[in-house]
């Protein structure tokens, strides 16, 4: 595969480098866990409830949000209007923010002097300490990766598909979800996979909104603070192998998605 | 049926200018003209993709400019089809009735119907990504014709498909268009035009400059760019004159043609069909035709056997069947005369 050339040596070799970086630490994390810590934690209630509370929280904020993303990115990908540049900059900068200065700034929006907090309230709702406002923190910081993949996604969808659609007497919206969303389909999938993910190992902000219930992410941090390395270990352990394994199923679900109906002249 | 008044569009830098079109029920309409003529930009406004900025388009005398494209009647083909991916031959056809909430029996009733008639009935199940180009246009056609348009549109529909396929297609498409349905085609090939339109409008920059039968466009075009579409290689830029009751033009390199009795303008163009050209390898009779001595400079094969380059002070195209150019036994360097008659020259206004 490689040639023996100075070049794809020093490459192959600092590619190496940085694949030991990521998994070492990761492998280190593993051997140093033994088999009974890990049962015990698998065990423990509220290593369960947390990991439980962090997944379907995570998945609930990713799904709810993808109700308004996913029009938005086709607004994106299809239509010009003023100040796009502008929406484009917005929708990226929970990117870019801490996530403590994220975390603080949902807080100050749901609480009750805040303007989603007081709506929450003449409900009877509590968003601070609640799965509710922990979605909204998870996806605070997330929603970027969703809108900007499935933008992607629809850009790659021939434009002459959605003009025949319409030209054969179909509505804006029947064209919508019979052509420009099918065929965007996969990168709508990926964003969703990355969003969820990216949900669900989110602390900064999460911790500022609700340290109760816990998350994962908090419940390893709060082990960690209170009883030291050894103790947060299997539980971080246990959280790595439940998220890879959903992430892998969801990967393997979106391409099988892709294999029974994309052609080549759809990803063009 | 068909009514372009006065259609003006800006997109970006181009825009169509000024388009007016006339076209009666059952016509063949080619409109001609190279890619970035605004040639699909005029069949998108036709179909409703696009609104115009200015004019009117009126379809079985109702004013549709502002309809939605769903109301308009008017079924479009795509040049490379846009067939749906995601869906099968069967979901592509069955489309636009879905659109249109038919009831499950006549769907596939109308289906079958259809896709029998243009042939691609044994296609209907399968994905479209490994269909050939013709495949893929017939599924494109039934997916269009299947809402019984009462305009058919169609852009640039030979595009990609094998030479061999056209001449099937072309059938389908005078097949269709001698039922009744009128027919707007657009495509850069004269070719196409030839043999498909009983009315050909040509497109350059945005604007018709010329429009009518097939005959008279090519053996009459109203200007250069017309004419090289045609294929009509030999142009002289001449000043007219008349010299004791004759028609002269004279060439800047001072080859005298002589013309038929007409109205001149002071100069102009003046151009020869490479067909209405003659070679002779000796000195014809002198008769009433134009008659030149001239040097065989080249000779490359052509679609209809060969073209020679002749330089007879002023550089010539003719086209010569091949058994003729046996006949003829020239070579490169070789002596020839050419003749024309006077009435093969068509005469171009000005700077046209």
């Amino acid at each position: 595969m490689v040639r023996n050339n100075p070049f794809n040596w020093i490459f192959l070799i600092l590619s190496s480098l940085v694949l030991l970086f990521i998994l070492a630490p990761l492998a280190g994390m593993f051997l140093d866990t033994s088999s009974v810590e890990l049962i015990e934690t698998v065990k423990d209630r509220e290593v369960q409830e947390s990991v439980w509370l962090t997944l379907w929280v995570s998945f609930a904020a990713t799904f709810l949000f993808a109700i308004g993303a996913i029009p938005l990115a086709w607004l994106l990908a299809r239509k010009q209007f003023p100040f796009k540049n502008v929406v484009q900059g917005i929708i990226d900068l929970p990117v870019v923010l801490p996530h403590t200065a994220a975390g603080i700034a949902i807080l100050g929006f749901i609480s009750r002097d805040g303007a989603l907090g007081k709506a929450a309230d003449t409900l009877g709702l509590t968003l601070i300490n609640n799965p509710s406002g922990i979605a909204l923190a998870m996806a605070f910081v997330s929603i970027p990766f969703l809108i900007n993949s499935a933008r992607d996604g629809f850009t790659a969808v021939p434009e002459r598909l959605e003009k025949a659609a319409l030209t054969l007497g179909a509505s804006r919206s029947r064209v919508f979800f019979t052509i420009s969303m099918p065929l965007a389909w996969r990168s709508i999938v990926t964003g969703f996979i990355m969003m969820f993910a990216r949900g669900m190992s989110e602390f900064g902000a999460v911790v500022i909104v609700a340290y109760h219930p816990m998350i994962a992410p908090v419940l390893i941090y709060e082990r960690f603070s209170s009883f030291g390395l050894k103790s947060a270990r299997p539980a971080s352990v246990v959280f790595i192998i439940v998220a890879l394994a959903v992430f892998i199923l969801l990967r393997l679900i979106s391409l099988r998605k892709k294999e029974t109906y994309l052609s080549p002249d759809a990803q063009a | 049926m068909l009514r372009l008044d006065n259609i003006s569009k800006r997109l970006g830098e181009f825009s169509l200018a000024d388009i007016s079109i006339n076209i009666t029920a059952g016509e063949y309409y080619v409109l001609l003209g190279r890619s970035g003529s605004g040639k699909t930009q005029l069949l998108e406004l036709i179909a409703g993709l696009n609104d115009p900025d200015s004019g009117e388009i009126w379809i079985d005398n109702e004013n549709v400019t502002h309809k939605r494209i769903q109301e308009r009647d008017v079924g479009l083909v795509f040049q490379d089809y846009a067939i749906f991916p995601n869906m099968t031959v069967f979901g592509n056809i069955a489309y636009s009735l879905h659109c249109r909430k038919y009831d499950n029996v006549v769907i596939n009733r109308e289906v079958k119907r259809v896709s029998e008639e243009l042939n691609i009935a044994h296609l209907l199940n399968r994905y479209t990504f490994n269909l050939s180009g013709g495949e893929l246009q017939r599924v494109a056609l039934s997916r269009t014709l299947i809402t019984s348009p009462k305009l058919l549109l169609l852009d640039e529909p030979m595009a990609s498909v094998d030479a061999s396929l056209k001449d099937d297609i072309k059938r389908t498409f005078r097949q269709l268009n001698k039922k009744g349905l009128t027919i707007v085609h657009v495509t850069h090939d004269f070719r196409e035009a030839v043999s498909l339109a009983s009315r050909v409008g040509v497109i350059h920059n945005g604007r018709i400059i010329q429009e009518g039968t097939p005959e008279e466009v090519f053996r009459r075009p109203v200007n250069k760019f017309v004419a090289r579409y045609a294929g009509i290689r030999n142009f002289f830029r001449v000043r007219f004159s008349n010299d004791n009751g004759t028609w002269k033009a004279r060439c800047d390199g001072n080859l005298v043609f002589r013309l038929p009795d007409d109205r001149y303008p002071p100069d102009g163009l003046l151009i020869v069909r490479s067909d209405a050209v003659k070679l002779h390898n000796s000195e014809p009779d002198p008769g009433n035709d134009n008659r030149y001595k001239g040097v065989v400079k080249e000779i490359t094969p052509s679609e209809h056997g060969m073209e020679v380059m002749v330089d007879a002070g002023e550089v010539f195209y003719v086209d010569v069947s091949s058994d003729e150019f046996k006949m003829l036994k020239i070579r490169e360097m070789s002596d020839v005369w050419i003749t024309f008659t006077p009435e093969s020259g068509i005469a171009l206004q000005g700077n046209a």
